[in-house]
């Protein structure tokens, strides 16, 4: 098979964005990394800038929006996060892979990209609980939101280059 | 993994249809955003609450209530000192602990947080996840967007399996990845995510081939054999929960 030609084809898109929303689900949910001080933290975010940076920025609004809003609807009692996750999650990849597609392979916009949807993410998940939560509550998520998000762009960034590297015909999948 | 937060039942919330259920909770969840007493958002709550008894048994409440008393405790503990507006009502110290804004706003912020909860609780626990794609594909849901859901519902199961086998395989080969006390999360997690991220993107081509050879991307007309009702019991569900949320929803435009 061609695998630089799927790339354009609807079905090739519709396989990417739905692999890539399961991966956010099963990082969101399976994979909780105890914190040094308390509380664990998940790699949801990780396969977000992933995807942003190896498949674009469409792919990773799309998966990432998905994934996480998926992740929220499979736990339960936080549900009700689940739209939220769509908007917050789907902004914060679609603006990661829109700095990173700036420039192809440079770090600086990569991590550019990584800040700025990390900023995005708690700020969306600030806005959102306050409305919900009241300004006290949703001010106490800020540094747990943070703290994930860096994470995610650090692995994120360092794996999207092991990736490449590993498995090249990826590079012409983007969209 | 539990890829599936509904359990299978034969209670009234199981039997009703599951869109008229998921336009009654965009009902509720708006109703619980407009400017109210918390009398009447305590209703609401209420009436959420009592459904999930009487329809599910008691024993469904704790769940969510176990996972949600932090929450709850930081928005008593938390709200009034934003909200000093009002009458005095707790003084320490010549401090103002608590005002009737704040209590007002606090009393509020709790139900509306338990109230949204429950509802979604309530949805996500007698809804199958199937009926809830074939629910958006009614409420006109492009057909790829519904594809792409139902795919990534098949997927992760098998994403999540594949997560533990490559932990497994990187066990045997160096150390155990969340052992220690003060885990090294790159050093112990860059290898794992490695190789799953590449064995993912691997199955993204087989998926494609797969989807065109079942003929994706043409018109060929569809088959469907998942669906939801017809006739009179949509329609029965649809006045029923009409009348509720007709009256639920009253005391907030009373007051």
């Amino acid at each position: 098979m061609n695998e630089g030609k799927p790339a354009v084809s609807p079905a090739f898109r519709i396989a990417s964005i739905a692999i890539l929303a399961a991966l956010t689900t099963v990082l969101t949910r399976v994979v909780q990394i105890p914190l040094p001080a308390r509380g664990y933290i998940n790699l949801g975010d990780v396969a977000i800038v992933f995807t942003a940076i190896t498949l674009g920025p469409f792919s990773a609004a799309l998966a990432g929006g998905l994934g996480t809003a998926l992740a929220d609807l499979l736990s339960g009692p936080y549900a009700f996060w689940a739209p939220i996750s769509l908007v917050v999650h789907g902004l914060q990849g679609l603006l990661i892979g829109l700095i990173a597609l700036v420039r192809p392979r440079n770090l600086v916009f990569q991590v550019l990209g990584g800040i700025v949807g990390m900023a995005i993410m708690a700020a969306g998940y600030l806005l959102a609980g306050v409305f919900i939560e009241g300004a006290g509550p949703a001010l106490t998520e800020v540094p747990g939101n943070l703290i994930q998000g860096a994470a995610g762009v650090v692995l994120g960034i360092l794996v999207s280059a092991a990736v490449i590297r590993a498995y090249p015909p990826v590079r012409q999948w983007k969209w | 993994m539990i890829v599936e937060f509904y359990r299978p039942g034969e209670s009234v919330l199981h039997r009703l249809d599951p869109r008229p259920k998921m336009l009654f909770l965009g009902v509720v969840l708006a109703a619980f955003f407009i400017p109210s007493a918390p009398w009447v958002l305590l209703v609401l709550t209420a009436a959420i609450a009592a459904a999930i008894v009487v329809t599910l048994g008691p024993s469904q409440l704790v769940p969510p209530l176990k996972t949600l008393w932090p929450i709850l405790l930081l928005i008593t503990v938390l709200t009034p000192p934003f909200h000093r507006d009002g009458v005095p009502l707790v003084r320490l110290f010549q401090v103002t602990l608590l005002t009737s804004d704040g209590l007002n706003t606090t009393l509020v912020l709790l139900l509306r947080f338990l109230g949204i909860t429950l509802g979604f609780f309530a949805v996500v626990r007698t809804v199958a996840l199937d009926d809830m794609v074939l629910s958006l594909r009614w409420f006109r849901l492009p057909y790829a967007a519904c594809l792409v859901i139902t795919i990534t519902l098949r997927t992760i199961p098998s994403l999540a399996s594949t997560w533990h086998n490559v932990v497994d395989a990187h066990r045997l080969r160096s150390g155990i990845p969340g052992s220690r006390r003060r885990p090294r999360i790159v050093e112990t997690y860059l290898p794992v995510l490695t190789s799953v991220l590449i064995e993912s993107v691997k199955g993204i081509p087989v998926l494609a081939m797969a989807l065109e050879s079942r003929g994706f991307g043409r018109r060929n007309a569809r088959t469907a054999f998942a669906e939801l009702k017809k006739g009179r019991p949509f329609v029965r569900d649809m006045l029923v929960l009409a009348a509720a949320a007709a009256a639920l929803l009253w005391p907030i435009f009373l007051t």
